[in-house]
């Protein structure tokens, strides 16, 4: 892993410049989580905090609390067949906008929270509350890999149609589904799963 | 109060109460999927009093290809390729947001040599330029203005003409590849470039002449979905939209990659948070993306594209016939590919839309165990329900416009 994110050849800008406004944060975050905690650490793009999803609330209220107005992203990772098996990962920018509405330069630092829900009941709290545009996040993760949001105002699917069977994103969903809609000759039906790669 | 009989379709929508709409004699229009100015297929649920509406709600996936699905079953160098379709205005940003991640993950980035970042960042730039050309074409046939479309599309194939020259195809290039680029340019490149950077102002110029202050572009975008610095904050907007409500973030220069702090250029921001505000900042985009474009094409190096690093890069063709060693890699590179460390990484990049980032995980095999998108049109497109009421519907069209979704981003 290369100590100074960040491309090209004789730049000169000081290590983990991501996060110059990050540092104390994790600290502050160890202690909000509590017992919820899994692991706190420093990867080579950004400071991050493992948890389990009952301290995800009061993890993103202090974030938000330190500056992180922005929620980048919702993304889900399915581990299978590792345990704990989804991660569920929040990326936060850090955006400060005072009176003028001008931005600092320097103030822009990134965190990542990634919550490791319940293998057979995988459960995690809505952040929809605080942040709207977790609202279709959400419903892609759930349509996705099938995390319910606690709290959330109307998780249904979102890129798939409404009828569909399964959760395409998880490692044991085949890549060509299965079943098939449509099979030669024009007739619908179920056919054989295809034989993966 | 009873939901209306025989109205099966639109059950599982909550938004889109059928119950309520008796309450104010309201009337519900499906727009699109087939509407021409919902840019692909969108479809927007409007619940209208009068002309005036009430609720929007997007609904999207009619574009869903399982982008993200396939890439995590092929190898890393060939995730290349269809990372590109995902928005397909912008492929090579796409792809050099995965490029970088995988780089990252595989430790070679700062082994990337100087002529291929120089490049990298050319062509993200053309690619910036081509993409607001769309948009500006047809965000303005979208307002009544017919002919600027054909001004757009003319300068925008110059830009595809020398994707074309150097790639070989005209969009979906694939040219970016994990450890530098595929090909290098061909003799007679920077003519071709100098011909355009020398073009392209005047045009851009006309463009400007004929719109910026056109009364019934102003009419039809000053004051419409306007909003705050903090509402587009709270909204998860980048890029363009956010700059528009005056919040000065850049990917480009908040997190610099592929060498973009050694380049001058501005970012453009406007204090006005409604339509003509993003409208103005696009057109002012492609000005400064111009600005970076011809500073690559002035300090272009010379020196190899790609990395000498045979585990990652299979070798050059003429070396094949002479070196068993060299065949081999190749056959190894091409059958089986090669590992990338365990570990996971967030990589962003500046595309025309806004912050596109890349959350990849890799397992230490030779396939992405995930990619994750952050789309930057999916969190765009979602503020229209928060936009649209209270405007009129012809607004609507406006406010599609100039929030710029591509549905091959926002569905993947």
């Amino acid at each position: 892993m290369p100590e100074i994110p960040g491309e090209g050849v004789g730049q000169a800008r000081p290590p983990h410049y991501e996060r110059r406004s990050t540092a104390a944060l994790t600290a502050q975050l160890r202690s909000v989580v509590g017992e919820h905690l899994l692991d706190a650490s420093s990867q080579s793009d950004m400071d991050e905090v493992a948890l389990r999803p009952g301290g995800l609330i009061a993890a993103a209220a202090a974030l938000r609390a330190a500056g992180f107005a922005l929620l980048l992203d919702i993304g889900v990772t399915d581990h299978h067949p590792l345990t704990p098996r989804f991660e569920v990962s929040y990326h936060f920018l850090k955006i400060v906008v005072g009176g003028s509405s001008k931005l600092d330069p320097h103030s822009p630092g990134r965190f990542r929270l990634r919550v490791f829900p319940d293998d057979a009941d995988p459960r995690v709290p809505s952040l929809t509350g605080a942040w709207p545009n977790a609202d279709w996040a959400e419903r892609e993760a759930y349509d996705m890999f099938g995390i319910q949001f606690d709290g959330h105002p109307g998780l249904r699917r979102i890129l798939m149609p409404d009828d569909w069977k399964g959760f395409p994103l998880r490692k044991d969903y085949p890549l060509r589904g299965f079943d098939r809609r449509f099979v030669p000759g024009g007739r619908l039906g179920a056919v054989p799963p295809l034989k993966e790669s | 109060m009873s939901a209306p009989t025989g109205l099966k379709p639109f059950e599982n929508d909550p938004d889109v109460t059928l119950a309520a709409a008796d309450e104010r004699d309201t009337l519900i229009i499906s727009m699109g999927p087939q509407h021409p100015s919902t840019h692909g297929v969108l479809q927007v649920m409007l619940r209208l009093d009068g002309e005036t509406v009430l609720t929007a709600e997007p609904e999207i996936g009619y574009l869903h290809t399982g982008i993200e699905k396939q890439a995590e079953n092929l190898m890393w160098q060939q995730a290349v390729t269809v990372v590109d379709r995902a928005d397909y205005l912008a492929p090579l940003s796409n792809s050099l947001c995965y490029v970088l991640a995988a780089e990252r993950l595989l430790g070679i980035t700062d082994e990337i040599p100087a002529r291929a970042n120089v490049l990298r960042v050319m062509f993200a730039e053309l690619t910036r330029i081509a993409s607001h050309l769309v948009w500006l074409g047809t965000h303005a046939m979208d307002l009544g203005a017919q002919s600027i479309f054909m001004y757009a599309f003319e300068m925008r194939e110059r830009i595809l003409d020398i994707m074309e020259f150097v790639t070989g195809a005209r969009m979906h290039q694939s040219w970016f590849r994990i450890g530098g680029l595929a090909i290098d340019v061909p003799a007679g490149f920077l003519d071709k470039i100098g011909a355009f950077v020398d073009a392209f102002p005047e045009r851009l110029r006309d463009m400007r002449a004929i719109l910026e202050q056109n009364i019934i572009i102003k009419d039809r975008l000053i004051g419409v979905g306007k909003m705050s610095a903090e509402e587009a904050i709270a909204w998860g907007l980048t890029g363009p939209s956010l700059r528009a409500s005056g919040v000065n973030y850049d990917v480009r220069k908040a997190f610099p990659y592929s060498g973009y702090e050694a380049y001058e250029f501005d970012v453009p921001t406007h204090s006005g948070g409604d339509c003509y505000a993003r409208f103005v900042v696009r057109l002012n985009e492609m000005h400064e993306a111009w600005r970076i474009v011809k500073q690559t094409a002035e300090r272009f190096p010379g020196g190899p594209v790609v990395i000498d690093d045979r585990k990652i890069v299979p070798p050059p063709k003429t070396e094949i016939q002479h070196s068993m060693e060299a065949l081999i890699h190749h056959f190894k590179l091409v059958s089986a590919g090669f590992n990338v460390p365990e570990g996971h990484i967030y990589q962003a990049v500046e595309s025309p839309r806004g912050e596109l980032g890349m959350y990849v995980t890799s397992a230490g095999g030779n396939k992405p165990w995930r990619v994750r998108w952050r789309p930057a049109s999916f969190y765009n497109l979602q503020a229209l329900k928060h936009l649209a009421p209270g405007n009129l519907i012809a607004d609507v069209v406006a406010l599609i416009g100039s929030l710029d979704p591509v549905f091959g981003e926002v569905d993947r």
